[in-house]
């Protein structure tokens, strides 16, 4: 029941996305008029290309909040407080400290807290490989996101985590100023040390795909469906399982150098390895949400 | 779960140090790289001079030819400042009142770029690389 229920909630959102996007007050400004836009941020946890502008400097709130696992209850959120430039027309380098919630209580394999805590620092490079020209409508960046920990992402404990994500970027400009197509492939290997002195590694891996409709020049609404797969292992041998998740994208660009993102994604399947219930809720959360701010400057 | 007890605590953390090390340095040696590119090409660029008058690009439709680099040089006669700026050519500048501003762009494909400025959303103006 709580399986369809929550089902039901993420597909009733993507159909409301898509009703909204088809309807008249899309239609009521001319697009030709319109600015072109960065499109790293429309896509939700789906990432554009975009790099910014040379000489362009960025300050962020960017959280990342998951819950729900398959007993108790569970919500932790991560958030980044971001410093981002462009010192060139191709390269864009972003760090920034991490701050976590956990709060948790009465979930398998998981001790009950209720802390908030300065939980580590990263530091990203992102290149653009490939640029959008009025001729090519396809733009890619690669990306490398080396960050450490103190706080484990999903427990809360006190551990020792560096991870190295790496993700390619791409998005597609399928109506000029209007309907983008957004697509990553995502490989993230981790080790973790915790406090008793066990070692783990592993690795998450998979893509995604997104659609996003531009309905006035400052408003983007979309949706967006990721596949992920679990390693414990960071050559990708040892799978745990996998999961898909589905949701509704919102970007506003409330002046010209600030702007926000939203993104909600739900679980609408997922599986374990040696457990026969449906969902994958120990490598991956029921639900997860975005919001993001940001000020350029 | 693949955990396995460790011996060396601190032979964990200086590998986990090295290889943040390895990484640093070798997105510093590309970002070097970038740059030392771009410098390159600035030294060859094709200049265009723009005017920014009443709120206005003059010229407001400029052309260039592809692949060589470009440097727009911008005048602003208004009594207020103006930013240059452009998405898809991924600069922007703030040109002070009664000043001059100069912008260098990488070698450009075949396209039409726009830019305007960033304070006035009515002054436009677009770049025809051919």
């Amino acid at each position: 029941m709580v399986v369809q229920i929550g089902r039901g909630h993420a597909l009733a959102f993507c159909a409301a996305v898509g009703v909204f996007l088809s309807c008249g007050v899309a239609r009521a400004e001319d697009p030709n008029s319109w600015r072109e836009i960065e499109t790293k941020y429309i896509f939700g946890f789906t990432l554009g290309s975009g790099i910014g502008l040379e000489g362009e400097k960025e300050v962020t709130v960017d959280s990342i909040g998951r819950f729900g696992k398959r007993q108790g209850h569970y919500a932790a959120s991560e958030t980044k407080y971001e410093f981002e430039f462009t010192p060139s027309q191709f390269i864009q380098i972003e760090f920034g400290a991490l701050g976590s919630t956990h709060n948790i209580g009465g979930v398998d394999s998981l001790d009950d807290r209720s802390q908030i805590a300065l939980g580590g620092a990263f530091a990203e490079l992102r290149y653009l490989a490939l640029e959008r020209t009025s001729n090519n409508p396809l733009a890619v960046t690669l990306a490398v996101e080396p960050t450490v920990r103190r706080i484990d992402e999903t427990s809360g404990e006190r551990v020792r985590n560096f991870e190295f994500e790496t993700t390619v970027n791409a998005d597609l400009e399928l109506l000029r100023n209007r309907l983008y197509a957004g697509f990553n492939l995502l490989y993230e290997p981790e080790v973790t040390k915790t406090t008793l002195g066990d070692t783990q590694r592993e690795a998450k891996a998979g893509g995604s795909a997104a659609l996003s409709f531009r309905i006035l020049s400052n408003v983007v609404l979309g949706g967006e469906i990721w596949y992920l797969r679990h390693y414990d292992a960071a050559n990708l041998t040892a799978f745990t399982g996998d999961a898909i998740l589905l949701g509704p994208t919102l970007f506003i660009k409330f002046a010209p150098k600030m702007f926000m993102t939203a993104a909600w994604n739900a679980q609408v399947w997922g599986r374990e390895i040696g457990n026969p219930a449906a969902f994958n809720l120990s490598e991956f959360q029921r639900n997860r949400v975005r919001l993001k701010f940001a000020y350029e400057f | 779960m693949n955990f396995e007890n460790t011996q060396h605590p601190k032979g964990f953390k200086v590998a986990v140090l090295t290889i943040i090390m390895r990484k640093l340095v070798l997105a510093a040696v590309c970002a070097i790289a970038m740059f030392q590119t771009s410098a390159s090409q600035a030294q060859q660029a094709t200049e265009i001079q723009l005017t920014y008058s009443k709120g206005q690009f003059q010229p407001s439709q400029v052309s260039a030819p592809a692949n060589k680099p470009i440097s727009f040089r911008i005048k602003n006669l208004d009594a207020k400042a103006m930013e240059f700026e452009s998405t898809s050519l991924r600069v922007e500048k703030v040109v002070a009142a009664g000043s001059e501003g100069v912008i260098n762009v990488r070698a450009l494909k075949p396209g039409r770029y726009e830019f305007y400025d960033d304070f006035n959303d009515k002054a436009r103006g677009a770049l025809t690389v051919q």
